[in-house]
């Protein structure tokens, strides 16, 4: 293949989004598995190289498991950082194998099953020894109350209102309506908003994002060999991974610029320079909105505004799909499913494809994954 | 400092299992005292408690005593209880409070004998200490009277 040619993604699956699924984890990382491989219009027997997380997936639904039950003979194997960066900077490690002659075609998958397991989201931490020390005494245990802290300081210095926050878990709302099978089946007006349950003030209930059973995945080749399948080819024109030199323990409390997400500025650089985009030329965005502030935080950081005129730029622009910078188009992790990112890509992609559906973004040609993993950023930019 | 009405932990301290690394601060605020890593090579304190100084890789990292009053950084009133044991815990208040004489250093904690009306970020603060050893001692932080 030449230099330039872009590696593409050719397949996609994902398992419906749930609270709770009646399949276990293991089972839904290999019912997305095997969707993305038909999509691609490939066999099992064609995959030689798997590409995951390196914390959550190899110590849940590992590359062995995955490749005896699918019948996967790999030559190539591996895993990046954890959960939301892990999965969008996939495509690197993916591309970088294929470049290399090491793989032909590769499959990349995520899953979680948060939605069943007693502590969910929140017993993942315990694995950090000093919030153990120093956090959980204070009863300060659940990520809304991190992000709690991080929008207090926000509104602080920067004079973000409720109302700011409403307006992205509003319209990511209206978003995930749209597709017809999102987790969250409600519609969300500001009222509704503003009556909600507080959980870690000022945060509510539709700051945060969902908990959910479900895996997704993607299948990855060249551009010569992408030519001969099933769909038409998405490009990965640019990824990046950067992050700040913290531990997962202090990154929340103790990073020097508690308002400065520093790995989601530098992967966007690392992503727009080399895939040759300016960030005016995208056409919408898949953010890691773990928490409506984080993803506020994430837009300015990665450069689609300044520092704390987030809240203007989105609600001058339009967020909603047919608004003119669409967020999260299928309700993302607040209201789609929280699978840390992985439906992140997998939409992205539908929407390249044209095959959103209702919540297809005209004429979409570019589009930006962001995804975050204290202290951990990546940035995917996709093209067709 | 201040000894004042009995404050206990949000939730208990299980102090075997935590790193040895991790104990100095706690064996401090047993004797009411608040106490945090600093490096004595490049005169930098960090948090949390890491083997060797993270701005230098100094392995001379001592434990210095810091006053406990401090300013108010951030703070939440969580009213979600975040597990079992926390149901009959909330809603209480965690904090993040700065201290002019350990730079760079963030301590989550608690906010106790608050008026949450006027609660605002950068008002002083003072620790409350309480319990004698190990396993009881506890720590959590007041306004500062008059403010
Ligand atoms: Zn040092």
């Amino acid at each position: 293949m030449s230099h330039h040619d872009p590696v593409c993604i050719v397949g996609i699956g994902e398992t419906p989004p749930v609270r709770r699924s009646d399949k276990n984890l293991r089972q839904l990382v290999i019912d997305a598995s095997i969707e993305a491989i038909a999509d691609a219009g490939l066999s099992p027997s064609d995959i030689d190289g798997i590409v995951t997380d390196s914390v959550i997936m190899p110590n849940s639904v590992p590359h062995e498991y995955v490749a005896a039950q699918l019948g996967i003979d790999r030559t190539f194997d591996a895993a990046l950082s954890y959960g939301g960066a892990g999965i969008v900077c996939a495509p690197m490690l993916a591309e970088m194998a294929i470049r290399a002659g090491r793989a032909k075609n590769v499959l990349c998958y995520f899953g979680v099953d948060w939605g069943s397991i007693p502590a969910g989201p929140y017993g993942f931490h315990d694995l950090y020894p000093a919030k153990t020390a120093y956090e959980k005494p204070f009863g300060f245990s659940g990520q809304p109350s991190y992000f709690a802290l991080w929008a207090r300081r926000y509104m602080h210095e920067y004079g973000l209102k409720e109302e700011d926050l409403a307006m992205i878990a509003v319209n990511q709302r209206k978003n995930a309506l749209l597709t017809g099978r999102s987790q969250a089946r409600s519609e969300l007006t500001l009222e509704d908003y503003m009556n909600s349950r507080v959980i870690s003030d000022p945060l509510r209930v539709p700051d945060c994002c969902l908990i959910s059973d479900g895996a997704g995945a993607f299948v990855m080749t060249s551009a010569e060999r992408a030519k001969d399948l099933r769909k038409p080819p998405v490009n990965v024109l640019g990824v990046g991974f950067a992050m700040e030199t913290m531990t997962g323990d202090d990154i929340f409390t103790q990073k020097p610029d508690l308002m400065h997400i520093p790995g989601a500025a530098e992967a966007g650089r690392q992503a727009c320079e080399r895939s040759g985009i300016s960030l005016d030329d995208v056409d919408f965005a898949e953010i890691y909105d773990c928490f409506t502030i984080s993803c506020l935080m994430q837009i300015e950081d990665i450069g689609f505004c300044k520092k704390g005129e987030a809240a203007d730029f989105l609600r001058s622009k339009g967020t909603t799909v047919d608004g003119g910078f669409p967020v999260n188009t299928h309700g993302g992790l607040l209201s789609y499913s929280y699978r840390l990112g992985v439906e992140h890509v997998v939409e992205a992609v539908r929407q390249l494809r044209g095959e959103a559906g209702a919540n297809q973004v005209k004429n979409a040609r570019i589009g930006l994954v962001g995804g975050l993993s204290m202290p951990d950023y990546g940035v995917a930019i996709l093209g067709r | 400092m201040m000894k004042g009405e009995e404050i206990t932990m949000i939730n208990s301290l299980d102090l075997p299992s935590l790193l040895p690394e991790f104990l100095p601060f706690w064996e401090s605020v047993g004797r009411s005292r608040l106490s945090f890593p600093r490096c004595t090579e490049c005169g930098e304190f960090h948090w949390y408690p890491m083997v060797r100084c993270p701005h230098c890789q100094s392995s001379a990292v001592e434990w210095s005593d810091v006053e406990p009053e401090g300013e108010l950084y951030s703070y939440t009133k969580v009213c979600h209880p975040f597990g079992d044991k926390l149901k009959e815990k909330v809603p209480y208040f965690v904090a993040l409070v700065t201290f002019a004489g350990a730079p760079g250093i963030r301590l989550v904690t608690n906010l106790v004998e608050v008026d949450e009306d006027k609660l605002r970020i950068g008002m002083p603060v003072k620790a409350v200490f309480s319990g004698a050893d190990g396993e009881n001692a506890s720590i959590a932080f007041r306004p500062l009277v008059g403010s």
